[in-house]
């Protein structure tokens, strides 16, 4: 066995502030529970509402059809009390009071005149009274009238089969939906909050570290005397960086954690989706999420001792957490293509890795690397810049 | 031993010390005495290497500190004027990281911690949280990781600053023990009692100029005053000279 060589003293020096750093900020109690609700709020969130997604989804399957004037039209009654999760009711007296004081989604209604014009053939008219600016009952209107076009459909092939006719002369096209997103891309589309949960936490996790070290350190008064030390200041600051990066990968590990943990749970299936969740895609989050934490740890670390305060920087954390949510809201509203260059822009790029890893359609590791790199490279820009206020005599005694 | 020649720092066009030359010796305790604002801090800072000065030399035990700052810093034990302590770390802890940053390996630093603990009467406090320490207690744990690599040189500004008798008390047994020891203690006061109870060497500082260097008795002489107060009042340039 080999032993590695000894560290380079400056190297050391970094690793005792870094363990210095970590046990401090582990015994911030308050500190801890912030970032734990921080990291916690998102998955619960998410996962709250997916289900409340797959349950409006099953609702939809399940549809109880209010009729007025069933008498009109036994036979079509009699056919949707057959179909599969569908329960015919008595209708309302007044249908569209009903469905605009929402005690009924849907009301069939079926005016006197039906009876007549089904006897000779005429296109007989039935109502759906529905209101299209209620988003949660669309599922099952479209059912009512998916039903209607079904039955409809199967009544003009059998007077078709009457007349001699072959009901395939009245199917001039036959439509057929070909769906090109892998269930998995649909489901990513679905979970697109992920990766901006993700990329949240890297920066909330840092961020409390990041700032107790920097701008905590000088309003304590302490940074005078650490400065005091035979310490470089790159080291300093390395170690205070990593430390907070940390920090940054354990939230980033915790939420991509509990957000996979939360797709065992919910019944994606019902979606439509049979989405897999297995190593080689954590795998993929995690090469993704945990350079990302270096830039954030710098960037935060950076900023806030560039800060007057100790408020003043927790003031800009709020600020720079809005790269995230614009990138993330972003994803949402606009799909994101995929293209070469958005691997080389931090942030960004990480967010389309996430996405693509929960599509199942990662790229290759040239890419992942790429994105890490240049995560690297710009962590250590700040780092330098970091140091260099360090240096500056006005940052470290706030004149 | 520490050696400033010609030290000099503007802040924008204010001369915060301006020309301050002097040299603290070996088993001496030098004092730098002067009023509120006479430079003593900035003086100070430049000497432990947190301040870049604007021109001059300082030398610790031969040592170039401008060029080789870490070197001459690694021989510096420092009270500085922001001493602040960590509050969710014990006192141990607090000394125990000092002396890791300066490389103590960890056995002879658990002994040293220990040690420097026990001589400051501050094993009470060994194992709790700083956060609730009174401030005797906070300057004696400043003043112990300060010293837990046995610096030869132990510099001081305002050790005594706001602490009650007992507090006071202990701090100047620190300074005699590190003189007996053979140390060179520079410490900056504006208590005259202090300086004169302590120093066998001031430095008296005003307008960021060194206005007179000796032994107390030579500062009495030379200022023609009995008391080393009104000598210190007549050499800051406050007092009409008799």
């Amino acid at each position: 066995m080999t032993r590695p060589g000894p560290l380079p003293r400056w190297a050391r020096q970094a690793r005792v502030v870094l363990v210095k750093e970590l046990v401090d900020s582990f015994r911030d109690k308050r500190a801890l529970a912030s970032i734990l609700l921080s990291i916690l709020v998102g998955p619960l969130i998410t996962g709250f509402m997916m289900n409340r997604i797959a349950d409006r989804q099953k609702d939809a399957d399940d549809v109880r059809i209010p009729i007025v004037g069933a008498r009109n039209a036994p036979a079509l009654v009699q056919w949707l009390s057959q179909q599969s999760g569908v329960m015919v009711a008595t209708g309302p007296s007044d249908p569209e009071q009903a469905v605009r004081d929402q005690t009924e989604y849907v009301v069939l209604v079926v005016p006197p005149g039906y009876a007549e014009d089904f006897r000779s053939s005429r296109p007989a008219s039935i109502k759906v009274v529905a209101d299209g600016a209620r988003a949660d009952t669309q599922g099952q209107v479209q059912r009512v009238q998916r039903l209607l076009a079904q039955y409809s459909a199967e009544i003009g092939a059998l007077r078709l089969i009457g007349r001699g006719v072959s009901p395939a002369a009245a199917t001039p096209l036959k439509v057929e939906d070909v769906e090109v997103s892998t269930t998995q891309q649909r489901a990513a589309k679905l979970l697109s909050v992920i990766p901006l949960m993700v990329l949240l936490a890297a920066f909330t996790g840092a961020m409390q570290l990041a700032t107790d070290a920097t701008a905590g350190e000088r309003e304590r008064g302490s940074l005078e005397a650490l400065l005091v030390n035979p310490v470089p200041r790159g080291a300093l600051a390395l170690g205070k960086v990593m430390a907070s990066a940390l920090a940054g990968m354990l939230a980033v590990m915790v939420t991509a954690g509990l957000c996979t943990a939360l797709l065992r749970f919910i019944p994606l299936q019902e979606l439509g989706m049979r989405f897999r969740f297995g190593t080689p895609h954590m795998v993929g989050l995690m090469a993704a999420a945990l350079p990302v934490c270096l830039l954030t740890a710098s960037v935060q670390s950076c900023v806030a001792t560039l800060a007057k305060s100790f408020k003043e920087a927790q003031t800009y954390m709020g600020i720079l957490i809005l790269a995230p949510m614009i990138i993330g809201v972003m994803g949402t509203l606009y799909p994101i293509d995929n293209q070469p260059w958005m691997y080389g822009v931090p942030l960004l790029g990480q967010y389309v890795l996430l996405t693509s890893v929960l599509g199942g359609y990662a790229p290759g590791p040239l890419a992942f690397l790429v994105a890490a790199v240049v995560c690297v490279l710009t962590a250590g820009l700040l780092l330098r810049a970091t140091v260099a206020l360090l240096n500056n005599e006005r940052i470290v005694f706030g004149r | 031993m520490i050696t400033a020649t010609d030290l000099k720092k503007y802040f924008g066009a204010v001369a915060a010390v301006d020309g301050v030359t002097f040299t603290a010796g070996d088993g001496q305790v030098t004092g730098l005495l002067g009023p509120n604002g006479a430079g003593k801090t900035t003086t100070l800072r430049m000497l432990y290497g947190v301040m870049r000065p604007d021109g001059g030399t300082i030398e610790v035990d031969h040592i170039d500190a401008t060029k080789h700052p870490r070197d001459a810093q690694a021989r510096l034990g420092v009270l500085p004027d922001l001493a602040g302590l960590y509050p969710r770390l014990t006192a141990r802890e607090q000394v125990r990281y000092y002396g890791e940053l300066h490389g103590l390996e960890s056995g002879l630093l658990e002994e040293r911690t220990t040690a420097l603990l026990r001589n400051l009467d501050l094993m009470h406090l060994a194992d709790r949280r700083s956060a609730g320490y009174s401030h005797g207690e906070r300057t004696k744990v400043a003043i112990a990781r300060a010293l837990v690599h046995e610096p030869q040189n132990v510099l001081l500004d305002e050790p005594t600053n706001g602490l009650d008798v007992m507090s006071t008390r202990a701090v100047r047994a620190i300074i005699r023990r590190l003189k007996a020891e053979g140390r060179c203690v520079l410490f900056s006061s504006h208590v005259m009692q202090e300086v004169s109870a302590l120093c066998d060497s001031i430095v008296v500082i005003a307008g960021g100029r060194v206005v007179a260097h000796g032994t107390p008795d030579e500062l009495r002489a030379k200022a023609g005053y009995d008391s080393l107060e009104d000598a210190f009042v007549a050499l800051a340039g406050a007092g009409e000279p008799r």
